[in-house]
């Protein structure tokens, strides 16, 4: 990410100095902890809001709200969104019909996307976690107390999603 | 139990029937296993047997995955396909391997035998019904 320019911002009556470029980089060795319903993309990945100002900033994450914590993420330029409930979930696959009931939904290919190659956990259309190896994503799942339906490696080709040659 | 394909990003082709497979002692991470009809055996990764802290033990056959040389180590594991409420267990023997470099699991023929499979690629799910034999 090129270089931003700073933008100041008063949370629980201190002021702090914010620039997306540093929030990009100070957040990268953090992962993401579950999603409860607002999130903010950072890096590709979806952070809770609370948690990328609490480590931002180093505040008590009761010190400030969510919608606070959003809205000055989302002034930075950091897309936010809100958890897909089930029902709104996008059926797998792009093309295809899909008449199908009664089947869990998984996450669409463009929401797979940017963990191209990173081994992530799933649950319903969602990726809970993603990594670089399999054990940080086990032992995150097990720290936050989360059970995802699947776990994969994200294929960056054709020959690693289906076996079908060697490399 | 009914499960869709899983579509995939990129240059990857189409969706692929997955179906994931609760390890015994690795609860909070099914694997996602293609079904692959054109295997003979389950083939999974080895780091998931350290995961799941299964004991491989020293048995451990060459076998060629795709072309790909690797290390398999068999052994006999719990495993569990669930979809809901419904739930089938059983122990089949799965080859843990070293490399693994596929982004999926194989569910092969020695993985389907308690099962009668129906496959609808058009609609891209597949069912998987246990027969108890």
């Amino acid at each position: 990410m090129p270089e931003t320019s700073p933008k100041t911002v008063t949370i629980a009556k201190r002021r702090f100095e914010l620039r997306a470029d540093r929030v990009e980089r100070a957040l990268r060795q953090a992962l993401p902890e579950p999603i409860k319903s607002h999130y903010v993309v950072i890096g590709q990945r979806r952070y809770p809001p609370k948690q990328a100002i609490s480590l931002l900033t180093g505040l008590d994450r009761a010190d400030f709200t969510t919608h606070q914590a959003r809205r000055i993420l989302t002034g930075l330029g950091f897309p936010a969104g809100r958890r897909s409930g089930q029902a709104e979930a996008k059926a797998p696959g792009s093309s295809r019909r899909h008449r199908t009931p009664a089947v869990r939904p998984r996450p669409s290919a463009e929401t797979l996307e940017p963990f191209v190659g990173q081994w992530v956990a799933t649950k319903d259309a969602d990726v809970l976690v993603a990594a670089p190896d399999p054990r940080t994503v086990v032992g995150w799942l097990a720290e936050h107390h989360q059970q995802a339906d699947s776990m994969f490696r994200v294929p960056s080709d054709e020959l690693q999603a289906s076996g079908a040659a060697p490399w | 139990m009914k499960h869709a394909f899983q579509a995939l990003p990129g240059h990857t082709g189409r969706a692929r029937p997955v179906v994931d497979l609760v390890v015994e002692g690795l609860e909070l991470a099914p694997q996602a296993c293609l079904l692959d009809t054109g295997a003979s055996e389950i083939r999974m990764g080895r780091h998931v047997a350290e995961l799941a802290g299964i004991d491989l033990g020293d048995t451990h056959d060459q076998i060629v995955v795709a072309g790909l040389q690797t290390t398999g180590h068999p052994a006999s594991v719990q495993l569990e396909l669930r979809q809901g409420k419904e739930s089938h267990t059983w122990a089949p023997t799965v080859y843990f391997c070293d490399p693994w470099p596929w982004a999926f699991g194989l569910l092969g023929l020695g993985g389907l035998d308690p099962f009668l499979i129906t496959l609808d690629a058009y609609e891209e799910w597949v069912e998987l019904h246990p027969l108890h034999r």
